[in-house]
């Protein structure tokens, strides 16, 4: 984030008192921020992520994020600070409440005259809100977006570009992954808050009874492919809850994984450095992921014959009733299943326990060669320009203020205590990660598929592509539409077309 | 000339007609008419006839890479072009035929056998009407997920009560199933659609005369006789604003199969207004999405024209 016109500066101090005291605060904030950010980055080692290494860290270090954030925008900086989020909703759990009200009372403690004006919308809403309050010059100086939400308005000229650096962290306080969804065209327009994966999640007992080692889940897509078929062959009910649902979101979270671990993608999304220009989707790799769902719904027939009209809501019914093997989703499913499991009543009720009890969760299995991925998912927050904020104007270093507090190692992980992990790595250094860590289970496991996150492309036609084009071409192999080689061949015109900027 | 010819070439002559007020001094005398529905029509030309010319106006855009509004770019009528020449538009287009017709087709065959069997007093009338107007009150979004269970492929609530009667042994494909789907979403449709038909129809039957269908008895007419040439041609107008409501209807339908399938199998589901939807705000393809909006905003307006005409047929001659 540079400095911009519209930005409101403190005009009522004399310039020299400015200069000198600006002068200051550069010097000491660069020298902390050198200081601490050298410090992070020995702290966390990216390359040994594993469940206990995860667990190892946690609760060693300690932050003050009014001190460090004081360094870059200093403590007594009097300004005012727009800003939409989703945040804690009457479903949502009490701590969730607890935590986001405890951080707004700690930034008002660290900045007593920023002044904040603050507004939590719903997931749903918060886009449409969004795109209107730009149209109208009516937007907030700061919003919160879940992780792909940004780039259409990176892409449309909404964003104010925005480096780590800028409010006192380097790109290594953040996951590569999470820093790719933010980046559009080279240039970065936000910062992550929070990240988290999906997990392989299986019922220990239906292994049980189908002849497989109930503490060992698939070790590759192969494998699962042959443990769905062994749980329907044995037991009679579907081995995967496989999701291939048109129009919907959970279709390539639960899709995309399988793709790249065979070595495949929609674009280039998956490689080291992506374009986003290259079609992958017809590539070999991306040809087999299609092929073993193909032979699991047509040939086995081990996922369910609901599949095409399935989201993972409609897993849960099955997962809980025992009547499902495996499926893919989020750290809060064991939450969900425990939840479902309490309102069960009857016979329904010691069904539903067991499963809670035999609920397992592992790491997503791998391609032949051992590639290991998984849908980078997460929330960013992002700076609008000033021309589109209400009353023209934007005030930089109460933004700066902000930015730094939320995404410190402390407030990163305690606002993503439920469901996510700390946007800021250093956060899995806290005493916080470390009571998360004891008390919510299987933590530990999403946590430690981070490494191997993958975003999705960071284009503004992504939701089309991932939405709309995956889930197609997987219900034209199911269904019998399309051979697999005829369904990716189509799905990459339509990509191509689509990147090109027209097709119906 | 004689002044009794000159009398009587006078009283030949047609007296003038009142001399008519021109428009604008009518619009004077009427003005407290227009300030009445004066904020009415503003609020009209903001929320429906702006929409409606910018949707015109963007038809005739396509949108950037970027997916930026203001950078659109002219390209005339090709947005109609691509949409009448693509073949997805044609099968969406005749899935919408076969949805539209058959939905309304059994929903007010349906609706007219049950508004004539309330017609008639039985014990239990009341609770009979009551309860099949459920299906009518019951919000579209709560159906879908209702049905959606009824009809699921694995865990059906259908499926497992004919295994349980023996009659099949493994669940019926439903809706996970490119050639049936359609079919089970019409069904679930016109479930929620006849309640409507037979309130408007209950009410066309009251205007049927008493003693023209007790004279129809008396000269002999069977029950068919009298249905057929007294009580139908009385409900023709209730009849006609029925089916064309609900054509209409189920030309804007987009709950049913947005939620329970949300267009597939295979776009197997997919009608006009799920289609519009998914290509203006799923895939932000706003002039696309336009020129789709623009041809069904054509078809709703001949369709309205239609309606308001069967309204106010015979208005005139009461007036006149």
């Amino acid at each position: 984030m540079t400095n911009t016109p519209g930005f409101e500066r403190d005009t009522t101090r004399p310039l020299h008192a400015r200069v000198i005291s600006g002068a200051v605060a550069a010097a000491t904030a660069l020298s902390l921020v050198a200081s601490t950010t050298a410090a992070y980055a020995q702290a966390v080692d990216l390359s040994k992520w594993s469940p206990e290494y995860v667990k190892s860290i946690a609760g060693t270090k300690d932050f003050d994020a009014a001190k460090d954030c004081g360094a870059v925008v200093p403590n007594d900086y009097k300004g005012r600070v727009s800003y939409w989020y989703t945040g804690p909703f009457e479903a949502d759990p009490k701590i969730a409440h607890e935590m986001d009200k405890a951080f707004w009372e700690a930034f008002r403690v660290a900045y007593p005259n920023i002044e904040t004006d603050v507004q939590s919308i719903t997931y749903n809403e918060l886009l449409d809100k969004f795109r209107t309050a730009l149209l109208g010059n009516a937007a907030p100086m700061v919003l919160r977006l879940q992780i792909l939400g940004g780039v259409e308005f990176a892409a449309k000229g909404y964003l104010q570009p925005l480096k780590p650096e800028d409010v006192g962290y380097t790109a290594q306080d953040f996951w590569p992954g999470a820093l790719k969804s933010v980046t559009y065209e080279g240039v970065t327009y936000g910062l992550p808050t929070n990240n988290e994966t999906m997990a392989l999640i299986w019922n220990a007992k239906v292994f049980k009874d189908a002849g497989l080692d109930p503490e060992s889940p698939p070790k590759t897509w192969d494998d699962l492919v042959a443990y769905s078929k062994q749980i329907t062959e044995k037991l009679g009910i579907p081995g995967y809850g496989l999701v291939a649902k048109q129009n919907a979101g959970n279709t390539p979270f639960r899709f995309m994984p399988v793709m790249w671990a065979y070595g495949g993608g929609a674009l280039d999304e998956a490689s080291a450095s992506p374009t986003y220009k290259d079609v992958w989707i017809n590539k070999e790799g991306s040809k087999k992921a299609l092929q073993a769902a193909y032979q699991m719904y047509a040939v086995d027939k081990s996922a369910p014959t609901s599949a095409l009209t399935n989201t993972q809501g409609e897993n849960q019914a099955p997962f809980i009733a025992g009547k499902l093997g495996m499926m893919i989703a989020h750290p809060a499913e064991y939450a969900k299943m425990n939840d479902l499991a309490s309102k069960a009543t009857g016979s329904d009720k010691a069904v539903a326990d067991e499963v809670v009890a035999n609920m397992r969760y592992g790491l997503l299995p791998t391609g032949p060669d051992g590639k290991r991925a998984v849908v980078f998912g997460g929330s960013n927050i992002h700076v609008v320009k000033p021309e589109y904020v209400e009353g023209g104007k934007s005030d930089e270093q109460a933004v700066k203020a902000l930015i730094c507090f939320w995404d410190s190692p402390e407030w990163s992980t305690k606002l993503a205590w439920v469901g996510s992990n700390p946007g800021n790595v250093n956060g899995f250094l806290t005493s916080a990660m470390k009571q998360r860590l004891e008390t919510i289970k299987f933590l530990d496991v999403t946590t430690s598929m981070l490494p191997n996150g993958i975003p999705f492309p960071v284009i503004p036609q992504a939701p089309e592509i991932m939405n709309i084009i995956v889930p197609d071409m997987l219900q034209n192999a199911l269904t019998g539409t399309m051979t697999v080689d005829q369904a990716v061949e189509d799905a990459a015109q339509k990509v191509q077309n689509i990147v090109a900027g027209g097709g119906l | 000339m004689s002044t009794a010819q000159g009398q009587a070439i006078f009283r030949d002559v047609p007296a003038s007609p009142p001399k008519k007020p021109h428009i604008g001094q009518r619009a004077w005398q009427a003005r407290a008419d227009y300030l009445y529905v004066a904020p009415a029509i503003l609020v009209m030309l903001i929320v429906i006839a702006y929409p409606i010319y910018y949707t015109i106006e963007l038809s005739f855009f396509n949108t950037p890479a970027n997916l930026q509004l203001s950078q659109k770019q002219w390209t005339g009528l090709s947005n109609y072009t691509a949409i009448l020449s693509s073949p997805v538009f044609w099968k969406v287009t005749w899935q919408t035929l076969v949805w539209t017709v058959l939905s309304t087709f059994f929903a007010f065959v349906l609706g007219l056998g049950a508004a004539l069997s309330l017609h008639r007093e039985f014990v239990g009338r009341a609770f009979l009407r009551g309860l099949l107007l459920v299906p009518w009150v019951v919000s579209a979004v709560a159906a879908s997920y209702v049905w959606k269970w009824l009809y699921h492929s694995d865990f059906g609530a259908i499926s497992a009560m004919l295994t349980a009667a023996g009659l099949i042994d493994k669940p019926i494909n439903f809706v996970d199933n490119t050639q049936t789907s359609l079919y089970a979403l019409i069904v679930v449709n016109i479930w929620k659609e006849f309640s409507f038909a037979m309130i408007m129809l209950m009410a066309g039957l009251q205007t049927v005369p008493e003693q023209l269908l007790r004279a129809a008895q008396v000269d002999g007419a069977s029950p068919w006789q009298r249905f057929w040439h007294v009580t139908f041609p009385h409900l023709s107008g209730v009849s006609t604003v029925t089916v064309l409501l609900l054509v209409v209807q189920n030309f804007n339908s987009f709950i049913i199969p947005f939620i329970m399938t949300g267009g597939g199998p295979v776009g197997s589901t997919q009608i006009w207004i799920t289609h519009i939807y998914e290509l203006a705000f799923l895939r932000q393809r706003w002039g696309l999405g336009a020129a789709y909006a623009v041809l069904l905003f054509l078809i709703m307006m001949t369709l309205g024209y239609f309606y308001v005409r069967a309204l106010t047929r015979g208005d005139e001659s009461r007036a006149g």
